[in-house]
């Protein structure tokens, strides 16, 4: 699943690479395509995957480490962590993006029934 | 510091092909090499080949002049040296003959990372001899690997099986300094890039740090270059 470069997405203007990988990897936990207890590809791996610098792999498994995601096993490789943080990971994620919406909502004086139909209408086209 | 330009001039007999250029290469970076046709990209990978030498100013590798230490640089040019009759275990010959640092067992494992056929080049497309002559390059141990344009004039698959090549094999104490014209594809690789325009040094700037500003290796190539 993790090896699918389709579940992987770069943008190189949004922003430092590094964190658009740990993005991903969060993303892909919160939708259930990775669990705890997972393999990571190795940084090498990966990198000459998605044509990246090893580095900037290495320095995004480093961030997700330090947020209690992964971690390294010596000799076994890098794993989700068993007691990651999934649970509330959808939902922050959400919040994260229900932020810039309601920035919009609040600039444009907007109610939150006006911004709730909004969004109803454009979540059933898609 | 694994390579150093000190004020460094080249000029040909009609144009300029560098002019007062100071740089540091320092040993585990791959550096994008980026400008315009004529900008002086090839003429500086040249000259720390020690293929050239400078009209004025200074270059060290490894601490000596290139032209001493070319047994340590590996040099990837434009021009295809392949032998029509030449196959992959030709080229192995060949490689092994010249250069003792030459990894017989890199190369084959190169040549099936890179899907190169086993047969003479003359039948090869050019995308195919493009793989065969990045696996001859990167099959060498050396720190320091300067690879001018490998992704010119061949095919998007080719171009991809290129670049995964090198990631793979990139370790952390080598330089890589690659210059291309496919900066979108190939920016993802470069922890630094550098911006040459009319020989001269437009903008030297890491990677990272360009995106971090919201902005691209290509995004600033038009902004530095336009």
């Amino acid at each position: 699943m993790i090896n699918d470069t389709s579940n992987w997405s770069i943008d190189m203007s949004a922003g430092p690479i590094f964190e658009q990988i740990a993005k991903n990897v969060h993303q892909m936990l919160a939708r259930g395509a990775l669990k705890p207890g997972d393999k990571l590809p190795s940084a090498r791996d990966l990198a000459s995957k998605l044509r990246v610098n090893a580095n900037t792999i290495v320095h995004a498994y480093n961030e997700l480490e330090a947020h209690g995601v992964i971690e390294k096993r010596r000799g076994l490789g890098t794993f989700i962590r068993e007691d990651a943080p999934v649970d509330g990971m959808k939902h922050e994620m959400l919040q994260q993006a229900a932020n810039a919406y309601a920035d919009e909502g609040l600039q444009l004086d907007a109610s939150i029934q006006e911004a709730i139909t909004a969004l109803k209408e454009v979540w059933d086209v898609g | 510091m694994l390579a150093k330009l000190e004020h460094v001039t080249k000029r040909y007999v009609k144009n300029e092909g560098l002019r007062d250029l100071t740089l540091d290469f320092p040993s585990g970076e791959v550096v994008g090499m980026l400008g315009l046709n004529g900008s002086g990209k090839s003429t500086l990978l040249k000259l720390m080949a020690g293929l050239l030498t400078p009209t004025d100013g200074h270059i060290t590798v490894f601490g000596g002049k290139p032209r001493t230490n070319r047994a340590q640089i590996v040099f990837l040019g434009e021009t295809d040296v392949l032998w029509p009759w030449m196959t992959p275990a030709d080229a192995e010959r060949f490689m092994r003959n010249l250069y003792a640092d030459f990894d017989a067992k890199r190369f084959t494992e190169l040549l099936d990372a890179l899907e190169v056929p086993r047969r003479k080049t003359k039948t090869m497309s050019k995308g195919e001899r493009g793989r065969l002559r990045l696996a001859m390059a990167l099959a060498r141990n050396a720190k320091l690997y300067l690879l001018d344009e490998p992704l010119a004039g061949i095919d998007l698959i080719s171009r991809e099986k290129i670049l995964s090549s090198i990631v793979q094999e990139w370790h952390t104490d080598e330089t890589i300094v690659l210059s291309t014209h496919e900066v979108a594809e190939a920016e993802g690789l470069f922890e630094r890039a550098i911006y040459l325009r009319e020989g001269r040094l437009a903008l030297d700037v890491s990677a990272e740090s360009l995106r971090e500003g919201g902005k691209s290796v290509v995004d600033t190539f038009r902004e530095v270059l336009a």
